[in-house]
């Protein structure tokens, strides 16, 4: 069997001893092999947990464990990419490059490295300084990849790619999962960004899971309904509801066979997260497939 | 593919800090020339106008052309000693604190390194490159200030000149180096950690510079008549008595245990910075 990629128990972190929480009480499963999407407005708590699972920050309560082991062990099996791309701007890409080749003896494979640079026509003795916003991320996922991570952490790693070079390095992301069972979660408040590519959903608003599992569960499991204004929607779980005339739509997690007088649909992954987001108080929802999904992808 | 394959981390490091590894080797060269210059060519222009001076028939001291060879001699001292401000501010703004900053410390820690061999291999490098120059340093100093006595008004007991003909200068830089880090750690700013690992320098040397001479027990000479000491003390009292007279002072043969003392607290200094510096970093990553 395999280890999930991360396991989150009741994690939490607090910048300074008396700051607000970044992440509180956070619990999921990630199974291995899956390509994750951490979703949520800015401020959220992603960042916080994509750098937790890296282990650049240690916890403040809780744990998490990544590939079956603690963050600092799984290190060299993890690849991970910061919102900002920082890299040295005083080096070359090649000598980037080599640097990553330096720091990561015996797993290093620099022909993924140099294909993903190669990919934007990058004179390799170029400074990353005279780099483009866009350049500078494919770099850095060249510097990530290029260590044969088992699990791949990237922190809005599309922000600041044009649609063309966007697509291209979705598709190496893509065709790393698929090749090598990389595990890649990619966090990103754009959620038609990512709708195409994931298939499994973490939800996080205000420092707290909203959601989190296989995008195909979590969109089960709701339902968009119409119905006259003043009906009750008990027993079905509310997650938001609005009245307009003599109308009321709603979305809800059935509880069990919906009455065949309400019009009912399937909502969209965007409608889900954005009616999670709109609505802080409705409860959290992490359905854990029953036993491991991961043995059935292993 | 192997795993056991060596990290090539300190290749990294001096990759990375390649100008400043420049500019410390050209300004080791530059002392050094300068002092072997100032001590092959200029002492002998000076010492040809004090020929020229004496050969007159009122005698004289050219002052003018002494202070070509006193001067400089002394920027080097000085230079020498307090080259570990800018160690300090090395360290603090650009070897720790910019990479903190603009968190490219995140990238080395999630390459297979951790942060703890980052940190290391970042002082290590740097100490050996410091080591090796400030010792080199210090050699061509004690050569050229003891080469022409004569021509010099300074004294053992100088501050620069103290510290620069001995290992408390490696030491300092070495100090300079962990009290950088450890402020950059906790600063986490390139700028403001520049500026406080500074301070923290300059106020560690300005305190024992004042303490000194307390560093080890002053002989002390009491005669019922005026009398003479040696031109090579340190003097730190003088004066009348009741009694008679009376002089504290520092022989020249304590220069060494002065000098020694000094360099133990300063190294202590160091070692404790540096540990607090890995404190400060595996209590805030994984």
């Amino acid at each position: 069997m395999t280890d999930p990629a991360i396991e989150a128990t009741a994690l939490g972190k607090r910048f300074g001893r008396r700051g607000a929480w970044a992440l509180r009480d956070c619990s999921f499963r990630l199974p291995a092999g899956r390509v994750c999407a951490v979703v949520g407005p800015n401020g959220a708590g992603k960042s916080t947990l994509l750098a937790l699972a890296a282990g650049l920050l240690a916890a403040t309560e809780g744990s998490v464990a990544v590939l079956g082991t603690d963050p600092a062990s799984a290190r060299p099996r993890v690849g991970f990419v910061d919102q900002d791309k920082p890299l040295y701007p005083q080096l070359t890409v090649a000598e980037t490059l080599r640097m990553g080749a330096d720091l990561n003896p015996g797993r290093w494979d620099a022909d993924t490295a140099g294909r993903v640079v190669a990919g934007g026509d990058l004179d390799p003795g170029k400074r990353i300084r005279s780099l483009s916003g866009g350049q500078r991320t494919r770099v850095a996922l060249a510097l990530a990849l290029g260590k044969r991570p088992e699990l791949l952490l990237l922190d809005e790693p599309m922000a600041d790619l044009d649609p063309l070079a966007r697509h291209e390095l979705m598709g190496v992301l893509m065709g790393q999962a698929a090749g090598h069972g990389t595990t890649i979660v990619m966090s990103s408040h754009v959620v038609a960004e990512l709708e195409d590519s994931c298939d499994h959903l973490l939800l996080i608003g205000g420092g707290r899971i909203r959601l989190a599992g296989e995008i195909d569960d979590l969109l089960a499991a709701h339902a968009r309904v119409s119905a006259p204004a003043e009906t009750d929607l008990a027993p079905h779980e509310v997650v938001e509801s609005r009245t307009t005339g003599r109308q009321l739509s709603a979305l809800v997690r059935p509880a069990g066979p919906l009455p065949g007088d309400w019009r009912t649909a399937a909502p969209s992954l965007e409608e889900l997260v954005l009616s999670h987001l709109r609505n802080p108080e409705a409860p959290a929802l992490a359905p854990t497939p029953a036993h491991d999904t991961t043995e059935a992808a292993a | 593919m192997s795993t056991t394959a060596p990290v090539r981390l300190p290749r990294t490091v001096l990759r990375l800090h390649r100008t400043a590894l420049i500019v410390w080797g050209a300004f080791v060269a530059g002392l050094t020339g300068w002092l072997v210059w100032l001590n092959e060519v200029t002492v002998d222009a000076v010492r040809a106008a004090q020929a020229r001076c004496s050969s007159t028939s009122w005698g004289c001291i050219d002052v003018i052309e002494f202070l070509d060879y006193s001067e400089p001699t002394g920027y080097v001292g000085a230079l020498t000693c307090y080259s570990f401000l800018a160690v300090a501010a090395f360290t603090g703004g650009s070897l720790i604190g910019r990479e903190l900053e603009s968190g490219t410390a995140r990238l080395a820690w999630t390459q297979g390194v951790t942060p703890a061999r980052w940190l290391a291999a970042k002082l290590a490098v740097p100490a050996l490159v410091l080591t090796a120059g400030g010792t080199a340093l210090v050699l061509v100093f004690r050569w050229g200030w003891a080469a022409n006595r004569d021509l010099m008004g300074d004294n053992w007991a100088f501050a620069d000149v103290f510290v620069a003909r001995g290992p408390a200068t490696v030491a300092y830089a070495l100090c300079a180096l962990a009290v950088g880090a450890l402020t950059a750690l906790l600063l986490r700013r390139a700028l403001p950690a520049l500026a406080v690992s500074v301070a923290a320098m300059w106020l560690l040397n300005a305190v024992l510079e004042r303490h000194r001479a307390r560093l080890w027990p002053a002989e002390t000479r009491t005669s019922p008549k005026p009398f003479e000491l040696p031109y090579d003390v340190w003097r730190l009292e003088w004066g009348r008595t009741g009694t008679g007279h009376r002089a504290t002072y520092h022989p020249a043969s304590h220069f060494w245990p002065l000098h020694l003392v000094e360099t133990g607290i300063v190294l202590a200094v160091a070692a404790l910075a540096t540990a607090a510096a890995f404190a400060v970093l595996r209590r805030r990553t994984a």
